[in-house]
Parts: structure tokens; sequence; C-alpha cells
């Protein structure tokens, strides 16, 4: 939050309506459809081309398309950008760009939306204001305050969003199946959960009501520091907080922090989603870097609970059953398990049954990996290739393409984003740390 | 002494005759809103006033002329809120034309009721541009053309030959089709109208300002001219 990126060109216009938005991502669609043909032509002369050279040349068309767009197209980029295991890297790099710039809206416009929701200007607020934005956030941008000396982030949100969220769903769809490699049912099935987050996410009110919430439950973690809330500030379409001042992950590792350091730091970020998963079964379940500001005093400071999942009870413990070391769970028990969670169904025949259950089997072992020891080693390329493999390999297999229905429990996409998030995280830092779990969990 | 007097019976004079005639533009609003429909003629509405005719006749001229009083009020106020902001001063042309549709949308919600009353069903402004709005076209017009030689002089607008005259004419139907489309919004807030006052403002000033276009122009120019 605390760089501003100067080359963003002013950008006085969202492509709201339906149509111009769907031309937007036609073009795009029709772009990487090219972009198909040109490297099966290329491969006919140059057999060496790699694969990973198509992903680039996708990558970009598809990130130049979606920088223009906002709100929740944004939000998608931002996810796929996450999941490093399930996106070729080229998909990747491309898409954390979008993490961090996405062109602000005008300030007459800023005025306005403080006019309409607090009945007041920034002007009459606050003692300063900037006038254009320091940071784009998906569903708005923020600007910086002051008052009394005091400096405060103001997020904005953009208007029309809440209403485009559905038909942005709908448009992001054809990319989002080629992109993740995913059967149409499977999307299906998972476009409603992410529907309902991104709707959760443009409510502001609720926004502030559980960053206060979850902020005041974590408040006891070592070395975690988050901003103060103002609801009275605050309305349906602006949030107030205190600024954090500090440096992004990839900032602060440029200045090369010491192992311990980094460990430190890695320990306070575990420390606090298992506090949220395990204690409050209520998660910020959006582990993206632009999130996390590591302070001047060595604490890290924690921003934005747009995007948080209450995780039900029943899925909480298949969920987690199957994270226990294999040995200790019943064959009987885990099919159970398997059921519950919608991994296999009564649809699947035995042979299916049978292949879909070491295929899942040996992907929880694989991410439950550093929950089975007390501590873990993050830096271990190894073991993130390893998921990159699984991913790969699941992405391209006949009998997952084959299977006519989804698979695994709606909830279980935003743990595991989480998961993913926090994992990358950890690995960007290179840290070793004490996976510190529910007693029920240990072995 | 008696000619300073004389100044301040007139200055009296003036305030009551301003006074009078915005009643009788209010009372006319007020039987809009009230029956949603005009008053069937000059003689039956004054006769609700307690007035007379003739006197009704001394601030205005007919109906036609209080329904442009009350366009004339909407943007005489748009013009006086939005310039009252410290900030305004501070704005670029773009947002200073943002910041007036803005504000406009803000001052036409005080009197939603009404104007839907009168122009709901009337089909499209810019084919048929209701007479009324000649007052406040006019005032319009001299904004923008504020705005415009400012937007000149610092460049973010380009001075064509022929075309940039034309320049406040595009802003005006600009004008209309955000009137439009605000009577038509049924959003929340009227966000929708927010989104289109963003987007048209945008794309007349990408129009208005110096593009590929011109370069263009000027390339061919010097061909034809080389030949």
């Amino acid at each position: 939050m605390s760089n501003k990126s100067d080359n963003l060109k002013e950008q006085e216009h969202i492509p709201t309506s339906k149509v111009q938005r769907a031309t937007k991502f036609f073009k795009t669609g029709a772009k990487v459809g090219g972009n198909y043909v040109k490297h099966y032509a290329k491969k006919m002369v140059n057999p060496n081309l790699t694969k990973e050279d198509l992903h680039t040349s996708n990558a970009e068309d598809i990130y130049s398309s979606l920088s223009e767009l906002k709100g929740s197209a944004l939000k998608v980029a931002q996810m796929m950008s996450m999941d490093k295991n399930i996106l070729p890297r080229a998909y990747q790099d491309k898409f954390m760009m979008a993490q961090y710039s996405a062109p602000p809206l005008s300030y007459p416009l800023v005025v306005r939306t403080f006019q309409k929701s607090l009945n007041t200007t920034p002007e009459a607020l606050f003692d300063s204001f900037t006038k254009s934005a320091v940071n784009a956030a998906s569903m708005g941008q923020v600007h910086q305050a002051e008052k009394n000396g005091k400096k405060y982030a103001v997020k904005i949100q953009y208007p029309g969003v809440a209403e485009s969220v559905s038909s942005d769903l709908k448009m992001v769809r054809p990319f989002a199946y080629r992109l993740l490699n995913m059967n149409e049912k499977e999307l299906d099935h998972y476009m409603e959960e992410v529907e309902e987050r991104l709707l959760e996410e443009t409510d502001y009110v609720l926004e502030v009501e559980r960053s206060e919430e979850i902020s005041q439950a974590c408040s006891e973690i070592p070395d975690l520091d988050f901003p103060t809330y103002y609801p009275e500030w605050s309305s349906d379409r602006i949030i107030t907080m205190d600024w954090i001042e500090g440096k992004h992950i990839k900032e602060w590792l440029l200045t090369d922090p010491s192992q311990e350091e980094r460990n430190r730091i890695g320990q306070a970020l575990w420390d606090f989603y298992n506090h949220q998963i395990h204690n409050l079964k209520k998660v910020h379940a959006d582990p993206h870097p632009g999130n996390f500001i590591i302070q001047k005093n060595g604490k890290l400071g924690i921003i934005d609970f747009g995007c948080v999942k209450v995780i039900p009870e029943d899925f909480y413990h298949g969920y987690f059953s199957l994270i226990k070391s294999d040995l200790l769970i019943k064959e009987e028990e885990l099919d159970k398990i398997f059921f519950d969670l919608g991994f296999i169904s009564d649809k699947d025949t035995v042979d299916e049954q049978k292949y879909f259950k070491g295929a899942f089997r040996s992907m929880i072992s694989l991410l439950g990996r550093p929950f089975h020891s007390e501590t873990f080693d993050f830096a271990d390329e190894s073991y993130f290739m390893e998921i990159f493999e699984m991913g790969d390999k699941i992405g391209n297999d006949k009998m997952f393409k084959k299977s006519r229905q989804a698979r695994g429990s709606r909830h279980g996409l935003y743990i595991n984003r989480t998961y993913f998030g926090i994992y990358n995280l950890l690995h960007q830092l290179g840290a070793n740390i004490i996976t510190t779990k529910p007693e029920w969990l240990k072995i | 002494m008696k000619n300073q007097t004389l100044m301040e019976n007139q200055e009296e004079n003036k305030v009551e005759l301003t006074d009078r005639r915005t009643e009788i533009v209010e009372a006319y609003v007020h039987y809009v809103l009230e029956h949603g429909r005009e008053p069937v003629s000059v003689f039956k509405f004054v006769k609700g006033l307690g007035m007379k005719e003739e006197e009704f006749y001394e601030y205005l001229t007919s109906f036609a002329s209080i329904k442009a009083a009350v366009w004339e009020k909407i943007i005489d106020d748009t013009i006086q809120v939005m310039e009252s902001q410290d900030v305004y001063h501070e704005y670029s042309a773009r947002e200073k034309m943002l910041s007036f549709y803005f504000t406009l949308v803000e001052e036409l919600k005080k009197h939603r009721s009404y104007l839907l009353s009168m122009y709901e069903d009337h089909l499209s402004f810019k084919r048929n541009v209701p007479m009324e709005l000649k007052g406040f076209k006019d005032r319009f017009k001299a904004f923008s053309a504020d705005v415009i030689l400012e937007g000149k002089e610092n460049e973010e607008i380009a001075d064509r030959s022929f075309i940039s005259d034309r320049y406040e004419d595009a802003l005006w139907l600009e004008t209309l089709f955000i009137l439009q489309f605000w009577l038509k919004d049924s959003s929340p807030g009227f966000e929708k109208t927010d989104v289109a006052i963003e987007k048209s403002v945008s794309l007349a000033f990408d129009l208005m300002g110096k593009s590929a276009l011109d370069s263009f122009l000027d390339l061919a120019k010097f061909i034809y001219q080389s030949k």
C-alpha cells in the first residue's frame, strides 16, 4: 500500500455495460485462439517450441485485456494468479502484475461518492486527501488521507461493481474453463461459491464488521498488526482505516532480511491462519501478496478482509481429518469422508471410485505434508515442483477430463485457495516454521 | 445621502420582484407535483394563487417561461454549488466537466418527480429539444465555452480548424444524452448515470484531445501538398 505506481494512466471509465465487456472478452478469446493456431503453425516448422512460449503469448493478451477491466474480472485474474500449481508459470507472472495495478477512476467521481454516501467531501473530512489513487484494489481504489498529523487509507468502491458481478462471471467462464482445464459442470459447481464471495466483497459495511471482528480475535498473536477501522468514516462505498506504512513481501525481500527474520514473519503468518481456521472457523481467504505489509518495527500488517470464508463445521472435520497422517485413518472412515466431501459419489463405477480415491489421497497427503511434521521448510523448491507437477498431471488426466461430475466440496475452493496462498507466501519468504496445529490433528 | 436611499429602494424592489417570481414558479411546480400535469390555463392557475392574471404577466409571460425558469434555476444552482467547492478551481478541463455533470444530476434529483411528470414521455431530447431548455442551453454553452478554452490553453483539447468550433455543440448533445439517461435510470442511487457520465466525458475528451488521427491528417495533408 505504500508504493505508488506513477506510470498508471488515469482511466476515466470502466467498461461496465455488458456488451462492452463482452466485446473485450471476445477480443481476447479470439486472440488466444489465434495464439494457439500460431503456436501449432510454428511448431510444425520448429518442433522445439515449448508450451511455455505459447503460455507466454496467451498470458500477455489475456492480461492486457483483463487489466482494463475492474471488479470481479480483475478479481478472477488475481485468484488465478495465486494458484501457482494450477496455472502455468507464464500466466502466473503476468497475472501477478494485475495484483498491483489497475487504472484509477477520476477524482470528481471520488468526491461524488463521498457526497452521496457520507454527505461530505474528502476535503471537509480530512486535512489532506490525495487527488489520484495511491493504489488500486480489485473492487475499488485506495487514497491516502491525513487528519491531525495521522495518515489514513481510504478505500472507495467503483460504482456499478456490485451489479456487474454476475454478468462478469458469466463472461469469465470460457477463460476459466480453458485456463483451469476444468470441465463445465465442475466450473458451475464452483462459480456459485465464487459469486457468493464476490458479492460479499462488494458489501463494505460487512467488510468493516468482519475486519474489526477478526483483527480483535487475532490481536494476541505476536508479530501481527492490524489497522484500526473507522466505521463513522465508512459507508457502503467507503472504508477508512489506518494507513499501514511498510513494504510488500517482495520489496522487503530485496532488503535481504536474515533467515531468522524471514522465519519470524513466516511464523506470524502461519499462526494467523492457524488461529482463524481452527479456532474462529472464519478465514481471511485472500492471502495475495498485496494484503501483507511488513512494517519498520518488524511487525506484519494485515489488511483487506473483503473476502472471508466461513467454514462449516462438518466440512471442517472431514477436510482436516484427511490431512491427518494416512495411517491413522481407517478405510471405511476415509470412504465416508470422500463421499461427504463430494470427491466420489454413487454415480461412479467401482473402478472410478477406486481411481479417484487413489488420486485424491496422494494429492491430499502431498498438500498435507507440512502438517505431518513439527516444522516445515517452505524454502524447499522440490516440494513446490511436486505440487506443480501434480496440478499439471491432474489437469491433463483423462479420467478427470472424462468425469461427468464436479469433484470436491465447494467449500474446499476457498480453503484450498487460502492454503495455496499461504504456502506460496511462505515459499517466497523461504521460511522454516513450526507448523502449529490443533491438538486433534497432531500425530 | 438621498442618492443612497434611492438605490436601496431600488434594490428592495428588485428583491421583491424576484421573490414574487420565484413564488409563482414554485406554485407551478407544486401544481404539477400534485396533479401530475400542467394547469389548464394561466387564468385557472392564478385563480388558485389568489392573484390577478395581469399580475402574473408582470413577472412571467407563459407556462413555457415558468418551465424555462425551473431549468435555469437548476443550472444556476449547479454552477453555484460546483464553484463553491475549493477543489473545483484546481480541476483540469476534463475534471471540471465531470464535476459539472455530477453536480447537475444531484440538483436534478431535487426536482425528479416534477421532471418525470413533465418529461417521462418525451421520447428523444436530442431530436426534439424542449423549447424551455433554451435558457439552460445558453448558460451551459457559456460554461462549456470557458472549459473548452481552458482545455485548449493547457492542451487537453486540440485546436482543430472548423471542427473545434463545434465542440460546444457536441458537449450540448452529451448533456441531452445524460439528461435522458438520468430520467430513465432506475439503478440505486442513480449509479448507472454516474458511470454514464464518466464514460461519456471520457469519450468526449478523448475525441477532443490530440490523437493519432491528428497525426494522420497532418501526414495526409503534407503528402497531398507535396504532390
